[in-house]
């Protein structure tokens, strides 16, 4: 693939926009607050777009397209199973409590919910996580132009690295935010002519179910025996595996992505924002795993004239990660080409500084102003999240590294995730629910959870990984297993929180005010249109999310 | 106009007009045989960058 001169000419114009509009936003950045958490602020269609952008980096774009070539139209599942009903529940049930407390962040939430401990257990975690996964976003971004452009590794990494470094650090969160929605615009309008034009070569929709295998084309039908379909799934494990566990955890506790709810100008915004993001969301599969389908309908021998192949790794299998980049390779002459580049690029810097500004923010009010200086100056606090900025970036920078020398870190670190996040919405449940659980339940069953999902793992075996304790058990497909994982984690918190909390005393019920649902005045809905209403909105989006499912059942 | 540069909408706008700019510059100047895909893809953007720019909903 070779760039010219209109290629390189729009990959400029995104980056001078890019860093003009943290230039812009620099002005109004006059305290800690405006910096890292925007002041609650945002109009609702920007933390819509935002919230959902969080959630459109590279592992969503290149992975899903990948996943789509592999596992067919099952992957839609990751939407209107493992998305949908999350954003609809945390619109309407757990917003009021993260916005209502006045909470900066997801861990300050658990430490007026519980304690300090458990706040700190989840802001050191997720702080690394974040600071990681940036890394590996950075590395994916750079081998990624190494692969298809010949661009030079290092050159790849410091550019973009020193760009998100540049927006973030003028402008804080409203920077990153407004790069969100500009990144959401581009990758969605940019990757829709590649949609359009490989559909029609494939023949229509039509032509791909008569050419590809059934168990391709049809997101159900063939989940009833985990052999009968591509995944290796039953459907049992999907639904509460997915469905549940891991699309709860990350939804609803997942501060990279409430975080852009939270910074709304008001409850009711807060509230719409997942429920609003849930639209483009419904539709995402269009764009990102539509495109896998057509790929792998394009190499059915009936469709060989159109001469295109997903590229071959080493081994001569299918570099399924490729699939993207190879369609746009195919398809996109020069100019819209550099259109389609710089959609790749935008989803990397997309991901890179969602997790740069939730880390700051965590790292500056959940660990540095909580345990380490107390009460000093706004000033302070504000020139402390622009160095953790600059230092955040500095370790994504490094992590890069690592993962080019040692590739399984970034294997070794999804599943450190993994054991992190699985187990955490039975602590957020629990702890809105049911006034009676504790700071030291919740802290346990956190612990617990974890473990479990490390020992679980550790006697599982899929696709070759896991059983590092002992091989008791072989599951057909590493999402199988990762699924497994994170429904045991999830289980064991949530009972060690129960029971743990049933031994220790309680806050009392003053002190959970606008913290516990119980205690919690409900908002009031009726006064606004119908269309504006939190309920009918969600009700009517699960409807159609259903609706979906039975049409490509 | 520097004004209108603090405002989200606009900036989003002018990116597209921007780009699509580019697209159908290079296919007024350009000899590629598939320039029709730019020439759409160039329009759709000038379309959506122009009305992003100049049609605003009503302020809250």
């Amino acid at each position: 693939m070779r760039l010219q001169l209109a290629d390189y000419l729009i990959i400029l114009v995104y980056f001078i926009f890019v860093i003009g509009v943290g230039f812009l936003i620099k002005k109004k950045i006059k305290s800690s607050n405006d910096f890292l958490t925007s002041n609650r602020s945002i109009p609702l269609w920007i933390t819509s777009l935002a919230f959902i952008s969080a959630n459109l980096g590279a592992q969503e774009v290149i992975g899903m397209v990948a996943s789509g070539a592999k596992y067919g139209i099952m992957t839609v599942h990751f939407y209107w199973v493992g998305a949908i009903f999350a954003m609809v529940f945390l619109g309407v049930f757990m917003m009021p409590f993260y916005y209502g407390s006045r909470a900066r962040s997801v861990p300050e939430y658990l430490s007026l919910r519980f304690d300090e401990k458990t706040r700190g257990l989840n802001a050191i975690s997720f702080a690394v996580m974040t600071v990681f996964s940036s890394g590996i976003s950075l590395y994916a971004l750079a081998k990624l132009m190494e692969t298809i452009l010949h661009w030079n590794f290092d050159i790849s990494i410091w550019i973009s690295a020193g760009i998100v470094m540049v927006y973030t650090f003028l402008g804080g969160l409203t920077s990153a935010v407004y790069n969100e929605v500009l990144q959401f615009f581009l990758i969605v309008l940019g990757l829709s002519p590649l949609v359009i034009i490989s559909l029609h070569d494939a023949g229509g929709w039509s032509n791909i179910k008569a050419l590809l295998q059934p168990e391709m084309t049809h997101a159900w039908k063939y989940m009833g025996n985990a052999n009968d379909n591509p995944m290796g799934l039953h459907f049992m494990s999907l639904i509460f595996g997915l469905g549940f566990v891991m699309s709860f955890g990350y939804w609803c506790t997942d501060f990279l992505v409430v975080q852009r709810a939270m910074i709304a100008r008001n409850m009711g915004d807060a509230q719409r924002t997942p429920i609003i993001a849930a639209i483009p969301k419904m539709l995402m599969p269009l764009i990102v795993v539509l495109p896998g389908l057509i790929a792998i309908t394009l190499m059915q021998p009936a469709l060989q004239s159109k001469g295109y192949t997903i590229p071959a790794t080493a081994n001569g299998e299918l570099d399924y990660t490729m699939t993207l980049p190879s369609l746009i390779a195919h398809y996109y002459p020069t100019g819209i080409l550099g259109v389609g580049i710089t959609a790749l690029i935008a989803s990397f810097m997309s991901g890179m500084a969602g997790n740069v500004t939730a880390f700051n923010s965590v790292f500056t009010f959940d660990i540095y102003q909580s345990y380490f200086v107390k009460n000093k100056s706004d000033r302070h606090y504000l020139l402390v999240g622009k160095g953790i900025t600059v230092i955040g970036i500095l370790i994504s920078i490094a992590t890069a590294y690592i993962a080019k020398s040692f590739n399984n870190i970034n294997d070794f670190l999804q599943l450190v995730f993994g054991f992190v996040n699985g187990p955490l919405f039975a602590t957020f449940l629990l702890g809105m629910f049911w006034k009676r659980t504790t700071g030291h339940g919740a802290f346990w069953g956190l612990v617990a959870g974890t473990l479990a999902a490390a020992v679980t793992h550790g006697v599982t075996v899929a696709e070759g990984k896991g059983g590092w304790i002992a091989e008791l058990y072989t599951i057909k497909s590493g999402m199988g297993q990762a699924f497994i994982v994170a429904a045991i984690s999830w289980i064991v918190n949530f009972f060690t929180t129960i029971a743990v909390s049933l031994v220790t005393k309680p806050k009392p019920d003053e002190e959970l005010k606008g913290l516990v649902y119980s205690l919690t005045e409900k908002p009031k809905y009726h006064q606004q249109k119908w269309y504006l209403r939190i309920i009918p909105l969600g009700l009517l989006l699960l409807a159609v999310t259903i609706l979906l499912n039975i049409i490509f059942f | 106009m520097l004004k209108k540069l603090n405002d989200l909408q606009f900036v989003i706008g002018l990116f597209f007009t921007m780009i699509s700019l580019i697209l159908l510059l290079s296919v007024l100047l350009g000899n590629n045989s598939a320039s029709e895909l730019n020439t759409y893809t160039g329009g759709g953007f000038l379309i959506f960058g122009l009305a992003m720019m100049f049609i605003k909903g009503r302020k809250q």
